[in-house]
């Protein structure tokens, strides 16, 4: 029944953000978004991309995500530097999204709103290191698919998103306890263009 | 009339033929003691003896026997003897009475890079050569022929070849990313395939030993790749959308079963063996990979998540008659059907880590093989006497070998980095 009611309300937040009414609260509350480095503004081209799920992009594709211009429009506007997509995390051998995870979504689906419609971004789907390697890219797939789902319900256009699960493979942090296993049961969110 | 002196031949050669090896000679000890295999260090036929090399010959063959299962094999010192190889009705006294059933003798010649071995495997209690083998070829292959020689004494000894000349393909992380890598079963002479920086995961030989397929995120996606051993070219045969991943080659390597998750979440799927004419074999809500072909090509064992917590499967070739197989344990995976088509080894969690186990393809006759450590990916060796897998027994994860019945369990890979998903290449 709680439950039930945070979803309504997280849902019901991000229908005003669908709607259009830009909601700067939840835009305010991004940490990284209070201190963009002022170079940004001047070479946004050249700037590696500050976001740590950006700084994570898979090493043998050699531009799989990089820092999209400076939006044509400005105004309300968010560039794409400040685009801090927070990860979500997954309990184990789940991809049902947890009220934790649909916060965070919110907030990443209000920052894609507010980013230019161009900005596209895909979706990473990781385990931890527990299951079989093979289950598990299954596994991180159907979580990215979970989030994607769940940001299409707020209104971020399925164009421009997609997925991509690494199972395994990738872990955030080394580790073999409870600890280090939530951490990496996650989805993350990388810019693509 | 030609019949007829065929069949005279026959006759008249049966009696003296029966003593003889002719097919599979069961040879058992007295009391069900194991057979005790001498393995005489080989006799140099050069003027310098190469003593390593004689060293690693007879080491070879007493691994592989011992591996077997078969005989107790020990490597001893070279009798002094006028011959190696044609041995006295007197000469087997020496070995007998040093408790032996069985003795192998060989002489070796190295000039340069040219290699001559000759063995012989003698019975000694009824003091008869059971099978003799010449090889030519290049001091680079001394190991192999050491092999193939180990492969004709299980010949000799159950009608059997061995499959002492066959290669494990492994996923290894000794340079940092995780590339295919290819060894001689025995964890010797190990190769480095991929060098791609990424992803590489999941290697699968072609029934003719000669391909490989496995997974890999080099152009960003897990598409399915196909590469020869002999050449770097690596093709890519499926890159749809989503996951394309635990590629199985069909027995007679017509067609390739993988799982991709083009059309939702990952299905299994048979596709030609160039990618094409995909054929969705599963359709369900939930997740189905790791497909395994039986023997015979008429059914695919497979890990599906429909009842809640990955399960082992088991349909036909066609997709039809699912039946599930696995029925205890809450997280069963990683199925490889036996090559005599009758079991199916898998991965079970149980306590925090993997054990592997083996089951009827009936569902019955659950038995666990491992109890030390993490361990998993089972896969077959290809006359089903061994199973190759990875443990983390040791701290990190290494592939191992043993028996189909879990005996003799031996780390065989030894580089550097983890050794994970061994594949078994075909005789």
């Amino acid at each position: 029944m709680k439950r039930g009611m945070i979803a309504l309300l997280a849902l019901s937040m991000a229908a005003l953000v669908a709607g259009g009414c830009a909601n700067k609260e939840v835009v305010k509350t991004e940490e990284p978004i209070a201190k963009p480095a002022p170079a940004q503004v001047e070479a946004p081209k050249q700037e590696a991309p500050t976001v740590e799920v950006a700084a994570k992009a898979e090493p043998e594709a050699p531009k799989p995500v990089e820092p999209v211009k400076a939006a044509d429009g400005q105004g309300a506007k968010a560039s794409e530097a400040q685009l801090a997509f927070e990860a979500i995390y997954f309990d184990f051998d789940k991809s049902d999204l947890r009220q934790d995870a649909r916060d965070v979504l919110s907030k990443n689906a209000a920052l894609l709103l507010k980013a230019n419609n161009s900005t596209k971004i895909k979706i990473e789907g990781h385990c931890d290191e527990r299951g079989s390697a093979e289950y598990n890219l299954a596994l991180g797939e159907r979580r990215a698919k979970s989030a994607l789902q769940y940001l299409i319900t707020l209104g971020v256009s399925a164009d421009r998103l997609s997925t991509i699960s690494y199972g395994k493979e990738k872990p955030a942090v080394e580790g073999h306890d409870e600890a280090a296993w939530a951490k990496n049961r996650r989805g993350e969110f990388v810019l693509v263009k | 009339m030609k019949v007829f002196l065929l069949l005279l031949t026959i006759f008249l050669l049966l009696p003296a033929a029966l003593p003889a090896q002719t097919g599979p000679v069961l040879v058992d000890a007295p009391g069900n003691r194991q057979l005790k295999l001498a393995v005489d260090a080989p006799r140099s036929m050069d003027a310098a003896p190469n003593t390593a090399a004689a060293k690693e010959i007879g080491d070879v063959i007493a691994f592989d026997m011992n591996m077997s299962g078969m005989v107790a094999a020990e490597t001893r010192e070279q009798l002094p003897l006028p011959s190696a190889l044609a041995l006295a009705e007197t000469d087997f006294i020496l070995r007998l009475s040093g408790g032996y059933d069985l003795l192998v003798r060989s002489e070796y010649s190295i000039k340069g890079d040219d290699l001559t071995v000759e063995f012989r495997l003698y019975d000694l209690l009824n003091r008869k050569l059971m099978t003799a083998k010449r090889y030519l070829g290049k001091a680079r292959d001394l190991r192999r022929y050491a092999h193939s020689f180990a492969d004709e004494i299980l010949l000799a000894l159950t009608g059997e070849k061995g499959c002492f000349t066959t290669r494990i393909a492994f996923v290894s992380t000794r340079t940092g990313n995780k590339e295919i890598f290819v060894m001689d079963w025995d964890g010797h002479n190990p190769v480095q395939l991929t060098s791609n920086g990424s992803i590489n995961l999941n290697p699968d030989f072609s029934p003719d030993g000669r391909e490989i397929i496995f997974t890999s995120y080099k152009r960003g996606n897990p598409d399915l790749f196909k590469r020869a051993l002999s050449h770097t070219a690596e093709i890519p045969i499926s890159h749809r959308k989503g996951l394309n991943i635990t590629g199985a080659w069909s027995p007679n390597g017509s067609r390739i079963a993988l799982a991709m998750s083009k059309d939702g979440d990952a299905e299994i799927y048979a596709i030609s063996k160039e990618g094409e004419k995909p054929v969705r074999l599963t359709v369900t809500p939930t997740i189905e990979v790791s497909p395994a072909w039986s023997p015979d090509g008429s059914r695919i064992a497979f890990v599906s998540d429909r009842l809640g917590k990955p399960q082992v499967f088991v349909m036909n070739a066609d997709g039809g008659n699912v039946r599930r197989l696995t029925t205890a344990g809450g997280y069963n995976v990683s199925p490889r059907w036996s090559p005599k088509g009758d079991r199916i080894a898998y991965a079970r969690m149980q306590n925090g880590g993997f054990h592997v186990y083996t089951i009827n393809a009936d569902g019955s006759d659950n038995a666990q093989l491992t109890s030390v450590g993490s361990n998993e990916n089972p896969a077959w060796s290809p006359d089903g006497r061994f199973i190759a897998f990875s443990s983390k027994r040791d701290g990190g994860e290494a592939i191992y070998v043993m028996r189909a019945d879990g005996s003799g369990q031996t780390r065989v890979g030894q580089i550097r980095g983890s050794g994970t998903q061994p594949a078994w290449s075909m005789r």
